[in-house]
């Protein structure tokens, strides 16, 4: 059944059961997302989707909203920008200043979406959590000071690999995603199948042969910068040591 | 919070159960926890969810008595601040912690209901309200 619905003030048909994000993808007008994945349930969670709705008293997820039939939908009006900075702003509030040199760098869509809205300097200023860097696993290592909280590794852990080993837990700041009995990411609790990793936005879940790839960085006077200590679950210190052969450059 | 898509029936009695183990144990053992999941067929993961969520649900044994000052708006404004150190420094331990003797543990609280009489705290069932650092020393030693 197709539904008509504006668009932006255009005239644009959709099929029933469809939502707004899915209609505006179809017709090429751009609305970003954070906690949405194609491959998961849409949650709407993080807000940076929505939508101004005609006749609505709040903005609307556009990933979770379903088209009706004379739906007017703005998806760029001047209020739903405004909203999405604060919210950008608001993660970025949380978020270390560390873009430089995160391993995530340009592939991040927390930045990539800070940039799209002209986000610079931030207007919020709160504590930050500090979490250690969680290396214990055979392949994950996991960041949760970089956590956006958008639920996404929870949800592909369980409805793609079905091993719930992911859930929120805690509850305001304090909230985090946890593994198990809150234990850190290892062989124990986490079969490292990598699909948390695949779905991150941020640079909280990473490959550990990704991030040992990146780490080695070559200095100016030729010392290589080696992250070093096969601790387990313990932050890693960055020490100086003399350059290995055979080992890849960063 | 437990996963949205787990069955909300068995969510629901999920906290119940937790509900009861603490008043057996008096907080949550990890054993509690790792039961109920197998019990009621939930990912481990979902239980510590829950339990972790919800400050009325300890995962750690608590003193004889717990002590709750309220952290909320109104108490803030009261100066709640000088309120908290009173108590911290009176039995040495920062919220979440249990002194040595176990006689008491000290939580950070959100609204007790006591805003008029704020800032305001509660022992056990009790409220005090209209707090300053030295009637939290007077108060304190009423219970030791």
């Amino acid at each position: 059944m197709k539904i008509e619905v504006i668009l932006n003030g255009a005239k644009v048909h959709g099929s029933l059961g469809m939502t707004i994000l899915e209609l505006a993808r179809q017709n090429r007008v751009d609305i970003p997302t954070l906690c949405y994945h194609p491959d998961l349930t849409p949650i709407g969670v993080c807000r940076i989707c929505v939508v101004e709705v005609e006749g609505c008293r709040t903005l609307m997820p556009a990933c979770q909203t379903r088209i009706a039939p004379g739906m007017v939908i703005q998806t760029h009006s001047p209020k739903v920008i405004e909203t999405r900075r604060t919210l950008v702003e608001l993660m970025l509030a949380s978020h270390p200043d560390v873009c430089l040199v995160c391993d995530k760098g340009n592939d991040c869509e927390l930045r990539q979406i800070a940039g799209d809205l002209g986000i610079t300097m931030p207007r919020f200023r709160m504590k930050r959590h500090y979490y250690p860097s969680e290396d214990a696993g055979p392949h994950v290592v996991r960041d949760l000071t970089k956590c956006i909280l958008c639920r996404r590794c929870v949800r592909a852990c369980h409805e793609i690999k079905k091993a719930d080993i992911l859930a929120m837990g805690y509850q305001g700041f304090g909230s985090k995603v946890i593994a198990g009995r809150d234990q850190p990411l290892d062989a124990e609790v986490c079969q490292s199948c990598d699909v948390c990793i695949s779905v991150c936005p941020v640079g909280a879940l990473a490959k550990r042969e990704d991030v040992e790839r990146r780490s080695y960085r070559d200095c100016r006077d030729g010392v290589r910068l080696r992250r070093t200590g096969e601790s387990k679950g313990v932050p890693q210190s960055h020490t100086f040591s003399s350059p290995h052969e055979g080992e890849p450059g960063g | 919070m437990a996963s949205s898509t787990n069955d909300a029936r068995l969510d629901s009695s999920l906290l119940l159960l937790l509900e009861r183990t603490r008043e057996v144990y008096g907080y949550i053992p990890e054993h509690a926890l790792i039961g109920l999941a197998d019990a009621l067929g939930l990912p481990v993961v979902d239980v510590y969810s829950a339990a972790t969520f919800y400050r009325g649900l300890p995962l750690r044994p608590h003193g004889k008595h717990v002590i709750r000052v309220c952290k909320s708006v109104p108490c803030y404004l009261k100066h709640n601040g000088s309120i908290i150190h009173a108590v911290e420094r009176e039995l040495g331990i920062g919220p979440g912690q249990t002194s040595q003797d176990g006689l008491f543990s000290l939580e950070l609280v959100n609204c007790i209901g006591a805003c008029d009489r704020a800032p305001a705290m509660m022992i056990d069932d009790e409220v005090f309200g209209d707090l300053t650092a030295e009637r939290v020393t007077e108060i304190l030693a009423g219970y030791r």
